[in-house]
Protein backbone atom coordinates (compact mmCIF):
# COMPACT_ATOMS: atom_id res chain seq x y z
CA UNK A 1 0.00 0.00 0.00
CA UNK A 2 2.72 2.28 0.95
CA UNK A 3 5.87 4.06 -0.04
CA UNK A 4 8.95 1.68 -0.72
CA UNK A 5 7.68 -1.35 -1.04
CA UNK A 6 10.69 -2.30 -3.62
CA UNK A 7 13.24 -1.33 -0.52
CA UNK A 8 11.41 -4.04 1.46
CA UNK A 9 8.81 -4.25 4.22
CA UNK A 10 10.99 -2.64 6.52
CA UNK A 11 12.47 0.72 6.83
CA UNK A 12 16.71 0.63 6.82
CA UNK A 13 18.66 1.79 9.84
CA UNK A 14 19.31 4.73 7.02
CA UNK A 15 15.71 5.80 7.31
CA UNK A 16 14.90 4.80 11.15
CA UNK A 17 17.99 7.40 11.66
CA UNK A 18 16.70 10.29 9.84
CA UNK A 19 13.56 10.07 11.71
CA UNK A 20 15.06 10.12 15.04
CA UNK A 21 17.15 12.99 13.85
CA UNK A 22 13.97 14.51 12.73
CA UNK A 23 12.07 14.26 15.64
CA UNK A 24 14.73 14.62 17.90
CA UNK A 25 14.96 18.53 15.86
CA UNK A 26 11.17 18.81 16.12
CA UNK A 27 11.19 17.98 19.87
CA UNK A 28 14.74 19.64 21.22
CA UNK A 29 12.83 22.67 21.81
CA UNK A 30 10.52 22.05 24.13
CA UNK A 31 12.51 19.45 25.87
CA UNK A 32 14.82 22.40 26.32
CA UNK A 33 12.24 24.06 27.83
CA UNK A 34 11.31 21.38 29.98
CA UNK A 35 15.16 20.93 30.98
CA UNK A 36 15.47 24.92 31.35
CA UNK A 37 12.70 24.61 34.09
CA UNK A 38 13.43 22.13 36.09
CA UNK A 39 17.75 23.12 35.93
CA UNK A 40 18.64 24.39 39.66
CA UNK A 41 19.40 28.00 39.43
CA UNK A 42 22.82 27.36 40.57
CA UNK A 43 23.19 25.85 37.15
CA UNK A 44 21.21 27.64 34.84
CA UNK A 45 23.82 29.82 33.85
CA UNK A 46 26.69 27.17 33.90
CA UNK A 47 28.59 25.84 30.73
CA UNK A 48 28.52 23.74 29.79
CA UNK A 49 24.59 23.64 30.35
CA UNK A 50 22.72 20.93 31.72
CA UNK A 51 21.10 18.41 29.05
CA UNK A 52 19.42 16.17 31.38
CA UNK A 53 16.30 17.80 34.03
CA UNK A 54 16.94 18.06 37.58
CA UNK A 55 14.12 15.47 39.07
CA UNK A 56 14.66 17.01 42.17
CA UNK A 57 13.74 20.41 41.14
CA UNK A 58 9.76 20.48 40.83
CA UNK A 59 9.16 22.54 43.43
CA UNK A 60 10.06 25.39 40.61
CA UNK A 61 6.89 24.72 39.21
CA UNK A 62 4.88 25.54 42.60
CA UNK A 63 7.13 29.17 43.05
CA UNK A 64 6.74 30.15 40.05
CA UNK A 65 3.00 30.51 41.15
CA UNK A 66 4.06 32.78 43.74
CA UNK A 67 7.11 34.84 41.92
CA UNK A 68 4.59 34.86 38.69
CA UNK A 69 0.65 36.32 38.93
CA UNK A 70 0.54 32.91 36.49
CA UNK A 71 -2.58 31.99 38.03
CA UNK A 72 -4.75 34.86 36.94
CA UNK A 73 -3.05 34.61 33.66
CA UNK A 74 -4.18 30.95 32.77
CA UNK A 75 -7.69 31.86 34.26
CA UNK A 76 -8.18 35.04 31.79
CA UNK A 77 -6.61 33.12 28.72
CA UNK A 78 -8.82 29.98 29.89
CA UNK A 79 -11.84 32.65 29.66
CA UNK A 80 -11.05 33.84 26.50
CA UNK A 81 -10.18 30.75 24.81
CA UNK A 82 -13.42 29.19 25.65
CA UNK A 83 -15.46 32.28 24.78
CA UNK A 84 -13.57 32.05 21.64
CA UNK A 85 -14.68 28.66 21.26
CA UNK A 86 -18.40 28.77 21.62
CA UNK A 87 -19.05 31.71 19.81
CA UNK A 88 -16.94 30.34 17.04
CA UNK A 89 -18.70 27.22 17.09
CA UNK A 90 -22.34 28.75 17.04
CA UNK A 91 -21.32 31.03 14.65
CA UNK A 92 -19.90 28.46 11.75
CA UNK A 93 -22.06 25.33 12.02
CA UNK A 94 -24.61 26.40 10.42
CA UNK A 95 -22.99 28.73 7.62
CA UNK A 96 -21.00 25.53 7.29
CA UNK A 97 -24.21 23.71 6.20
CA UNK A 98 -25.32 26.07 4.05
CA UNK A 99 -21.77 26.31 2.08
CA UNK A 100 -21.97 22.17 1.93
CA UNK A 101 -25.73 21.75 1.30
CA UNK A 102 -27.21 25.24 -0.69
CA UNK A 103 -27.18 27.08 -3.87
CA UNK A 104 -27.50 30.81 -3.30
CA UNK A 105 -26.71 33.84 -4.62
CA UNK A 106 -23.89 35.51 -3.30
CA UNK A 107 -22.04 31.78 -2.03
CA UNK A 108 -18.92 32.60 -3.93
CA UNK A 109 -18.52 36.04 -2.45
CA UNK A 110 -19.22 34.88 0.77
CA UNK A 111 -16.98 31.56 0.90
CA UNK A 112 -14.31 33.70 -1.03
CA UNK A 113 -14.42 36.45 2.01
CA UNK A 114 -14.13 33.60 4.45
CA UNK A 115 -10.39 32.63 2.80
CA UNK A 116 -9.64 36.02 2.26
CA UNK A 117 -9.86 36.77 5.50
CA UNK A 118 -6.66 34.57 6.30
CA UNK A 119 -4.81 37.51 4.72
CA UNK A 120 -5.64 40.12 7.20
CA UNK A 121 -3.11 40.44 9.61
CA UNK A 122 -4.30 40.83 13.28
CA UNK A 123 -1.70 43.91 14.18
CA UNK A 124 -4.00 45.72 10.92
CA UNK A 125 -7.09 45.37 12.51
CA UNK A 126 -5.65 46.88 16.01
CA UNK A 127 -6.35 50.26 15.51
CA UNK A 128 -9.76 50.46 13.94
CA UNK A 129 -11.35 47.53 16.49
CA UNK A 130 -10.02 49.96 19.38
CA UNK A 131 -11.93 52.11 18.46
CA UNK A 132 -15.26 50.40 17.96
CA UNK A 133 -14.70 48.46 21.11
CA UNK A 134 -14.15 51.70 22.83
CA UNK A 135 -17.73 53.05 21.21
CA UNK A 136 -19.68 49.77 22.57
CA UNK A 137 -17.96 49.93 26.31
CA UNK A 138 -16.25 46.63 25.23
CA UNK A 139 -12.05 48.21 25.95
CA UNK A 140 -10.43 46.80 28.67
CA UNK A 141 -12.46 43.61 29.07
CA UNK A 142 -11.86 39.96 27.85
CA UNK A 143 -15.25 40.12 26.04
CA UNK A 144 -14.20 42.19 23.74
CA UNK A 145 -11.02 39.99 23.05
CA UNK A 146 -13.29 37.12 22.62
CA UNK A 147 -15.47 39.25 20.25
CA UNK A 148 -11.78 39.97 18.21
CA UNK A 149 -10.72 36.58 18.54
CA UNK A 150 -13.67 35.05 17.24
CA UNK A 151 -13.12 37.05 14.14
CA UNK A 152 -10.10 35.48 13.12
CA UNK A 153 -10.74 32.20 14.04
CA UNK A 154 -14.42 31.24 12.74
CA UNK A 155 -13.35 31.30 9.36
CA UNK A 156 -10.90 28.48 9.47
CA UNK A 157 -13.52 26.60 11.90
CA UNK A 158 -16.10 27.19 9.05
CA UNK A 159 -13.98 25.98 6.11
CA UNK A 160 -13.08 22.86 8.41
CA UNK A 161 -17.14 21.92 9.34
CA UNK A 162 -17.72 22.71 5.58
CA UNK A 163 -15.11 19.66 4.29
CA UNK A 164 -16.39 17.52 7.05
CA UNK A 165 -20.12 18.27 6.15
CA UNK A 166 -19.28 17.50 2.84
CA UNK A 167 -18.40 13.81 3.33
CA UNK A 168 -21.94 13.18 4.90
CA UNK A 169 -23.72 11.68 2.27
CA UNK A 170 -27.36 13.14 1.92
CA UNK A 171 -29.33 10.45 1.93
CA UNK A 172 -28.79 10.21 5.80
CA UNK A 173 -30.70 13.59 5.32
CA UNK A 174 -33.49 13.02 3.36
CA UNK A 175 -34.59 10.02 5.04
CA UNK A 176 -35.17 12.26 7.96
CA UNK A 177 -36.74 14.95 5.84
CA UNK A 178 -39.07 12.65 4.49
CA UNK A 179 -40.18 11.80 8.57
CA UNK A 180 -40.74 15.73 8.47
CA UNK A 181 -37.53 16.75 10.86
CA UNK A 182 -36.95 20.39 9.88
CA UNK A 183 -33.48 21.45 8.35
CA UNK A 184 -32.31 23.05 11.30
CA UNK A 185 -33.67 19.55 13.39
CA UNK A 186 -31.47 18.02 10.68
CA UNK A 187 -28.15 19.81 11.20
CA UNK A 188 -28.48 19.69 15.54
CA UNK A 189 -29.62 15.92 15.79
CA UNK A 190 -27.92 14.47 12.35
CA UNK A 191 -24.97 16.04 10.55
CA UNK A 192 -23.43 17.41 14.21
CA UNK A 193 -22.72 13.87 15.23
CA UNK A 194 -21.52 12.39 12.50
CA UNK A 195 -18.98 15.45 12.53
CA UNK A 196 -18.13 14.91 15.61
CA UNK A 197 -14.23 14.48 15.31
CA UNK A 198 -14.36 17.67 12.88
CA UNK A 199 -15.59 19.37 15.50
CA UNK A 200 -13.66 18.81 17.90
CA UNK A 201 -10.86 19.85 15.75
CA UNK A 202 -12.50 22.84 15.26
CA UNK A 203 -12.86 23.79 18.70
CA UNK A 204 -9.37 22.66 19.72
CA UNK A 205 -8.57 25.23 16.70
CA UNK A 206 -10.73 28.05 18.31
CA UNK A 207 -9.58 27.30 22.00
CA UNK A 208 -6.13 27.73 21.03
CA UNK A 209 -6.57 30.36 19.00
CA UNK A 210 -7.82 32.42 21.46
CA UNK A 211 -5.35 30.90 24.52
CA UNK A 212 -2.21 31.81 21.91
CA UNK A 213 -3.06 35.23 20.42
CA UNK A 214 -0.77 38.39 21.86
CA UNK A 215 -1.64 40.86 19.81
CA UNK A 216 -5.74 42.21 20.97
CA UNK A 217 -5.09 40.84 24.40
CA UNK A 218 -1.58 43.33 24.21
CA UNK A 219 -3.45 46.31 22.82
CA UNK A 220 -7.08 45.82 23.84
CA UNK A 221 -6.59 45.52 27.68
CA UNK A 222 -4.56 47.81 30.33
CA UNK A 223 -5.87 46.37 33.14
CA UNK A 224 -3.05 44.35 35.09
CA UNK A 225 -6.38 42.12 36.16
CA UNK A 226 -7.11 41.19 33.35
CA UNK A 227 -3.54 40.00 31.48
CA UNK A 228 -3.49 36.57 29.70
CA UNK A 229 -0.85 34.29 30.02
CA UNK A 230 0.19 35.05 26.37
CA UNK A 231 1.31 38.87 27.41
CA UNK A 232 2.42 37.92 30.59
CA UNK A 233 5.11 35.34 28.78
CA UNK A 234 5.64 37.65 26.45
CA UNK A 235 6.89 40.15 28.71
CA UNK A 236 9.81 37.26 29.69
CA UNK A 237 11.13 37.03 26.66
CA UNK A 238 15.09 37.76 26.31
CA UNK A 239 14.79 38.89 29.71
CA UNK A 240 16.86 37.18 32.43
CA UNK A 241 16.44 39.07 35.71
CA UNK A 242 13.51 36.70 36.51
CA UNK A 243 14.62 33.36 37.65
CA UNK A 244 14.87 31.74 34.10
CA UNK A 245 13.55 28.16 35.10
CA UNK A 246 10.54 29.64 36.58
CA UNK A 247 9.38 31.23 33.81
CA UNK A 248 10.33 28.11 31.57
CA UNK A 249 8.14 26.28 34.16
CA UNK A 250 5.09 28.82 33.12
CA UNK A 251 6.28 28.31 29.77
CA UNK A 252 5.38 24.58 29.57
CA UNK A 253 2.29 24.93 31.77
CA UNK A 254 1.53 27.21 28.73
CA UNK A 255 2.29 25.33 26.00
CA UNK A 256 1.29 21.58 27.42
CA UNK A 257 -2.21 21.80 27.21
CA UNK A 258 -1.85 23.43 23.68
CA UNK A 259 0.32 20.03 22.49
CA UNK A 260 -1.72 17.53 23.75
CA UNK A 261 -4.83 18.59 22.94
CA UNK A 262 -3.57 19.48 19.12
CA UNK A 263 -2.08 15.67 19.16
CA UNK A 264 -5.23 14.45 19.01
CA UNK A 265 -7.26 16.07 16.45
CA UNK A 266 -4.59 17.10 13.98
CA UNK A 267 -5.45 14.93 11.56
CA UNK A 268 -9.15 15.91 11.15
CA UNK A 269 -7.68 19.68 10.92
CA UNK A 270 -5.66 19.19 8.33
CA UNK A 271 -8.06 16.69 6.33
CA UNK A 272 -10.81 19.52 6.80
CA UNK A 273 -8.70 22.59 5.41
CA UNK A 274 -7.31 20.65 2.17
CA UNK A 275 -10.80 19.01 1.47
CA UNK A 276 -13.07 22.01 2.03
CA UNK A 277 -10.06 23.92 0.00
CA UNK A 278 -9.19 21.12 -3.04
CA UNK A 279 -12.93 20.67 -3.65
CA UNK A 280 -13.71 24.11 -2.45
CA UNK B 1 -21.61 4.34 -3.01
CA UNK B 2 -22.92 7.68 -3.28
CA UNK B 3 -24.22 6.55 -7.11
CA UNK B 4 -27.76 6.67 -5.82
CA UNK B 5 -27.20 10.59 -4.77
CA UNK B 6 -26.23 11.96 -8.30
CA UNK B 7 -28.31 9.93 -9.96
CA UNK B 8 -31.62 11.32 -12.23
CA UNK B 9 -34.10 9.88 -9.57
CA UNK B 10 -32.84 12.18 -6.75
CA UNK B 11 -35.96 14.24 -5.09
CA UNK B 12 -36.34 17.71 -5.84
CA UNK B 13 -35.80 19.52 -2.58
CA UNK B 14 -39.07 19.77 -1.82
CA UNK B 15 -39.52 22.36 1.31
CA UNK B 16 -36.26 24.40 1.71
CA UNK B 17 -37.87 28.36 1.45
CA UNK B 18 -35.70 30.29 -0.53
CA UNK B 19 -34.41 32.56 2.80
CA UNK B 20 -33.07 29.67 4.16
CA UNK B 21 -29.62 29.59 3.32
CA UNK B 22 -29.78 33.58 4.18
CA UNK B 23 -30.65 32.41 7.31
CA UNK B 24 -28.22 29.98 7.72
CA UNK B 25 -24.99 31.95 6.53
CA UNK B 26 -26.74 35.24 7.96
CA UNK B 27 -25.50 35.73 11.34
CA UNK B 28 -21.49 34.86 10.00
CA UNK B 29 -21.56 37.11 7.71
CA UNK B 30 -23.24 40.16 9.66
CA UNK B 31 -20.84 38.88 12.22
CA UNK B 32 -17.73 39.45 10.01
CA UNK B 33 -18.86 42.78 8.25
CA UNK B 34 -18.89 44.10 11.89
CA UNK B 35 -15.13 42.85 13.20
CA UNK B 36 -13.50 42.43 9.64
CA UNK B 37 -14.81 44.42 6.72
CA UNK B 38 -16.13 47.24 8.93
CA UNK B 39 -12.53 47.60 9.98
CA UNK B 40 -10.70 46.97 6.83
CA UNK B 41 -12.39 49.85 5.56
CA UNK B 42 -12.04 51.82 8.37
CA UNK B 43 -8.08 51.43 8.20
CA UNK B 44 -8.06 52.02 4.27
CA UNK B 45 -9.80 55.34 5.10
CA UNK B 46 -7.33 55.95 7.61
CA UNK B 47 -4.75 55.39 5.28
CA UNK B 48 -5.32 58.27 3.40
CA UNK B 49 -5.07 60.34 6.78
CA UNK B 50 -2.40 62.05 9.02
CA UNK B 51 -3.61 60.75 12.23
CA UNK B 52 -1.36 60.29 15.99
CA UNK B 53 -1.91 57.92 17.81
CA UNK B 54 -2.28 60.38 20.73
CA UNK B 55 -5.31 62.11 19.22
CA UNK B 56 -6.97 59.14 17.23
CA UNK B 57 -9.85 60.71 16.57
CA UNK B 58 -8.20 63.96 14.49
CA UNK B 59 -8.02 62.73 10.87
CA UNK B 60 -5.89 65.56 8.42
CA UNK B 61 -7.12 64.49 4.71
CA UNK B 62 -3.94 63.85 3.01
CA UNK B 63 -4.81 61.84 -0.25
CA UNK B 64 -2.28 59.40 -1.47
CA UNK B 65 0.73 61.39 0.91
CA UNK B 66 1.04 58.27 2.90
CA UNK B 67 1.24 55.84 0.23
CA UNK B 68 4.08 58.68 -1.33
CA UNK B 69 6.32 58.46 1.27
CA UNK B 70 6.40 54.46 1.18
CA UNK B 71 7.47 55.30 -2.46
CA UNK B 72 9.90 57.49 -1.34
CA UNK B 73 12.09 56.12 1.58
CA UNK B 74 12.44 55.25 4.76
CA UNK B 75 12.34 51.59 5.80
CA UNK B 76 9.25 50.55 3.49
CA UNK B 77 11.44 49.44 0.41
CA UNK B 78 13.62 47.51 2.60
CA UNK B 79 10.82 45.99 4.39
CA UNK B 80 9.44 44.85 1.64
CA UNK B 81 12.40 43.34 0.45
CA UNK B 82 12.53 41.64 3.95
CA UNK B 83 9.13 40.37 3.65
CA UNK B 84 10.34 38.90 0.49
CA UNK B 85 13.03 37.22 1.44
CA UNK B 86 11.29 35.41 4.87
CA UNK B 87 8.08 34.40 2.54
CA UNK B 88 10.14 32.62 -0.53
CA UNK B 89 12.34 30.81 2.42
CA UNK B 90 9.32 30.33 5.02
CA UNK B 91 7.45 28.45 2.17
CA UNK B 92 10.47 26.63 -0.04
CA UNK B 93 12.23 25.84 3.30
CA UNK B 94 8.86 24.15 5.09
CA UNK B 95 7.82 22.54 2.17
CA UNK B 96 11.16 21.08 1.43
CA UNK B 97 11.37 19.98 4.90
CA UNK B 98 7.91 18.70 5.24
CA UNK B 99 8.46 16.63 2.05
CA UNK B 100 11.09 14.56 3.74
CA UNK B 101 9.39 14.23 6.63
CA UNK B 102 6.71 12.61 4.76
CA UNK B 103 8.23 10.86 2.62
CA UNK B 104 9.99 9.08 5.66
CA UNK B 105 7.02 8.86 7.64
CA UNK B 106 5.62 7.42 4.58
CA UNK B 107 6.34 4.14 4.89
CA UNK B 108 5.95 1.47 7.39
CA UNK B 109 7.97 0.55 10.46
CA UNK B 110 7.68 0.28 13.86
CA UNK B 111 6.55 3.34 15.81
CA UNK B 112 5.37 4.93 13.14
CA UNK B 113 1.94 6.17 14.38
CA UNK B 114 3.91 7.38 17.53
CA UNK B 115 6.40 9.68 15.32
CA UNK B 116 3.66 10.54 13.14
CA UNK B 117 2.30 12.64 16.00
CA UNK B 118 5.13 13.25 17.38
CA UNK B 119 6.46 15.01 14.76
CA UNK B 120 3.36 17.33 14.47
CA UNK B 121 4.04 19.01 18.22
CA UNK B 122 6.24 22.44 16.96
CA UNK B 123 2.93 23.54 15.15
CA UNK B 124 0.83 22.96 17.99
CA UNK B 125 2.96 24.95 20.61
CA UNK B 126 2.04 28.68 21.13
CA UNK B 127 4.36 31.51 19.44
CA UNK B 128 4.42 33.42 22.42
CA UNK B 129 6.35 29.86 23.88
CA UNK B 130 8.13 29.04 21.03
CA UNK B 131 9.48 33.48 21.05
CA UNK B 132 10.21 32.79 24.81
CA UNK B 133 12.05 29.37 24.54
CA UNK B 134 13.95 30.00 20.92
CA UNK B 135 15.89 33.47 22.49
CA UNK B 136 16.81 31.57 25.31
CA UNK B 137 18.39 29.27 23.00
CA UNK B 138 19.77 32.09 21.18
CA UNK B 139 21.25 33.60 24.28
CA UNK B 140 24.79 34.38 22.85
CA UNK B 141 26.51 33.51 25.90
CA UNK B 142 24.44 30.89 28.01
CA UNK B 143 22.00 29.58 25.02
CA UNK B 144 22.51 26.26 23.86
CA UNK B 145 22.91 26.93 20.23
CA UNK B 146 26.30 28.45 20.61
CA UNK B 147 27.15 25.99 23.15
CA UNK B 148 26.22 22.96 20.20
CA UNK B 149 28.07 24.93 17.84
CA UNK B 150 31.33 25.93 20.09
CA UNK B 151 31.47 22.26 20.50
CA UNK B 152 31.21 21.16 16.90
CA UNK B 153 34.23 23.48 16.75
CA UNK B 154 32.35 26.35 14.84
CA UNK B 155 34.12 30.12 15.27
CA UNK B 156 30.98 31.15 15.40
CA UNK B 157 29.49 29.83 18.30
CA UNK B 158 29.70 33.08 20.17
CA UNK B 159 27.53 35.19 18.30
CA UNK B 160 24.39 37.54 19.45
CA UNK B 161 22.33 35.67 17.32
CA UNK B 162 19.49 37.73 17.22
CA UNK B 163 21.20 40.89 17.71
CA UNK B 164 23.40 40.75 14.87
CA UNK B 165 22.09 42.42 11.48
CA UNK B 166 23.33 39.75 9.02
CA UNK B 167 22.16 36.85 11.60
CA UNK B 168 18.95 37.48 12.71
CA UNK B 169 16.99 36.83 9.70
CA UNK B 170 18.41 33.26 9.57
CA UNK B 171 17.64 32.87 13.45
CA UNK B 172 13.92 34.01 12.77
CA UNK B 173 13.91 31.94 9.94
CA UNK B 174 15.29 28.90 11.76
CA UNK B 175 12.68 29.63 14.38
CA UNK B 176 9.61 29.82 11.95
CA UNK B 177 10.36 26.86 9.74
CA UNK B 178 10.92 24.86 12.86
CA UNK B 179 7.31 25.76 13.86
CA UNK B 180 5.64 25.03 10.78
CA UNK B 181 7.08 22.24 8.47
CA UNK B 182 5.23 19.91 10.44
CA UNK B 183 2.26 21.76 9.29
CA UNK B 184 3.35 20.57 5.90
CA UNK B 185 4.68 17.36 6.24
CA UNK B 186 1.19 16.30 7.71
CA UNK B 187 -0.71 17.61 4.70
CA UNK B 188 1.74 16.19 2.36
CA UNK B 189 1.56 12.89 4.22
CA UNK B 190 -2.41 12.61 3.75
CA UNK B 191 -1.86 13.59 0.37
CA UNK B 192 0.44 10.79 -0.10
CA UNK B 193 -2.49 8.28 0.80
CA UNK B 194 -3.95 9.25 -2.40
CA UNK B 195 -0.61 8.23 -4.70
CA UNK B 196 -1.64 4.97 -6.77
CA UNK B 197 0.15 1.70 -5.49
CA UNK B 198 -0.55 0.10 -8.61
CA UNK B 199 1.10 2.81 -10.54
CA UNK B 200 3.85 2.40 -8.60
CA UNK B 201 4.42 -1.03 -8.50
CA UNK B 202 4.13 -0.84 -12.47
CA UNK B 203 6.87 1.97 -12.85
CA UNK B 204 8.86 0.14 -10.63
CA UNK B 205 8.33 -3.45 -12.39
CA UNK B 206 9.18 -0.82 -15.59
CA UNK B 207 12.67 -0.40 -14.07
CA UNK B 208 12.17 3.04 -12.59
CA UNK B 209 14.48 4.50 -10.09
CA UNK B 210 13.15 6.35 -7.05
CA UNK B 211 13.50 9.55 -8.64
CA UNK B 212 11.85 8.51 -11.25
CA UNK B 213 8.74 6.93 -9.60
CA UNK B 214 8.57 10.04 -7.37
CA UNK B 215 8.45 12.23 -10.36
CA UNK B 216 6.06 10.30 -12.87
CA UNK B 217 3.59 8.88 -9.92
CA UNK B 218 4.00 10.74 -6.63
CA UNK B 219 4.72 14.21 -7.47
CA UNK B 220 1.28 14.73 -9.87
CA UNK B 221 -1.02 13.26 -6.93
CA UNK B 222 0.13 15.19 -4.37
CA UNK B 223 0.94 18.42 -6.50
CA UNK B 224 -2.78 19.91 -5.95
CA UNK B 225 -2.19 19.74 -2.12
CA UNK B 226 0.91 20.86 -2.52
CA UNK B 227 0.31 24.36 -4.41
CA UNK B 228 -2.28 24.90 -1.71
CA UNK B 229 -0.28 24.36 1.16
CA UNK B 230 2.10 26.92 -0.48
CA UNK B 231 -0.44 29.31 -0.60
CA UNK B 232 -1.46 28.30 2.90
CA UNK B 233 1.91 28.99 3.99
CA UNK B 234 2.60 32.17 1.64
CA UNK B 235 -0.18 34.07 3.11
CA UNK B 236 0.99 32.59 6.98
CA UNK B 237 4.24 33.97 6.07
CA UNK B 238 3.45 37.58 5.10
CA UNK B 239 1.04 38.23 8.37
CA UNK B 240 2.86 36.01 10.98
CA UNK B 241 3.77 38.81 13.74
CA UNK B 242 4.69 37.63 17.02
CA UNK B 243 7.15 35.22 16.80
CA UNK B 244 9.34 38.40 14.46
CA UNK B 245 7.95 40.97 16.66
CA UNK B 246 8.99 39.46 20.43
CA UNK B 247 12.04 37.67 19.02
CA UNK B 248 13.86 41.07 17.44
CA UNK B 249 11.08 43.93 17.17
CA UNK B 250 12.09 44.20 13.45
CA UNK B 251 15.89 44.58 14.17
CA UNK B 252 18.57 44.92 14.40
CA UNK B 253 18.94 47.59 12.28
CA UNK B 254 15.67 46.62 10.31
CA UNK B 255 17.06 43.53 9.84
CA UNK B 256 13.78 41.71 10.55
CA UNK B 257 11.28 44.05 9.59
CA UNK B 258 8.80 42.66 7.63
CA UNK B 259 5.48 44.85 6.31
CA UNK B 260 3.57 43.50 9.66
CA UNK B 261 6.55 44.71 11.56
CA UNK B 262 6.92 47.41 9.99
CA UNK B 263 2.78 48.68 10.17
CA UNK B 264 2.98 47.62 13.72
CA UNK B 265 6.46 50.14 14.50
CA UNK B 266 4.24 52.83 12.10
CA UNK B 267 1.71 52.96 14.77
CA UNK B 268 2.58 52.05 17.95
CA UNK B 269 6.43 53.13 18.07
CA UNK B 270 6.08 55.87 15.98
CA UNK B 271 2.69 56.86 16.61
CA UNK B 272 1.45 57.55 12.86
CA UNK B 273 -1.62 55.64 12.03
CA UNK B 274 -1.86 56.62 8.94
CA UNK B 275 1.57 55.70 7.35
CA UNK B 276 0.60 52.48 9.54
CA UNK B 277 -2.46 51.69 7.77
CA UNK B 278 -0.82 52.38 4.06
CA UNK B 279 1.75 49.95 4.89
CA UNK B 280 -1.11 47.45 5.88
CA UNK B 281 -3.29 47.99 2.86
CA UNK B 282 0.09 47.74 0.39
CA UNK B 283 0.59 44.09 2.31
CA UNK B 284 -3.12 43.35 2.04
CA UNK B 285 -2.93 43.81 -1.75
CA UNK B 286 0.16 41.43 -1.99
CA UNK B 287 -1.79 39.02 -0.15
CA UNK B 288 -4.31 39.18 -2.82
CA UNK B 289 -2.05 39.25 -5.75
CA UNK B 290 -0.62 36.33 -4.98
CA UNK B 291 -4.12 34.37 -4.20
CA UNK B 292 -5.64 35.87 -7.68
CA UNK B 293 -2.08 34.58 -8.96
CA UNK B 294 -2.71 30.83 -7.58
CA UNK B 295 -6.47 30.80 -8.36
CA UNK B 296 -5.87 31.37 -12.07
CA UNK B 297 -2.86 29.18 -12.16
CA UNK B 298 -4.90 26.14 -10.73
CA UNK B 299 -8.12 26.99 -12.65
CA UNK B 300 -5.40 26.73 -15.71
CA UNK B 301 -4.21 23.32 -14.68
CA UNK B 302 -7.67 21.92 -14.62
CA UNK B 303 -8.13 23.07 -17.90
CA UNK B 304 -5.32 21.27 -18.92
CA UNK B 305 -5.82 18.61 -17.29
CA UNK B 306 -10.01 18.37 -18.70
CA UNK B 307 -11.22 18.75 -15.58
CA UNK B 308 -14.68 21.01 -15.37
Amino acid sequence: MSAEDTSGQTAGPLRIATVVVVLMAALFPLYWMFVTSLTPSAALFSVPPRVVPDLTQWSVYAEAFFEIPVRVWLINSAIVAGGTTVLSLGLAIFPAYALSRFRFAGKGPFALGLFATQMLPEAMLVVPLYAIFGQLHLLNTLVGLILANTAFAVPVITWILKGAIDGVPTEIEEAARVDGCSRITIVLSIVLPLVAPSLAAAAVIAFFHGWNEYVFAQTLISDDKLRTASVGLAGFVGELSTPVHSVMAVGIIYTLPAVIFYLFVQRFIVAGMIAGSVKG
Amino acid sequence: MSKTASGPARKPRHDDPRWLPYLFAGPLAVYLLLFQVYPLVQEAILSLTQTSLLSPQKHAFIGLENYQDLIDGGDFGSALAITGIYTVACVGLAIGFGLLAALLLDSPFRGRGVARALVTIPWAAPPVAVALVFTWIFNSQYGVFNYALRSLGFAAGKENWLDTPGLALPAILLTTIWQIFPFAAVVILSALQGVSSELREAAVIDGADKLSVFKAVVWPTIKPSVTLLSLFLTIWSLRRFDLIWLMTQGGPVGATNTLVIELYRQGFVYRQLGAAAAVGMVGLVIALAITLVYFRATRRDELARGEH
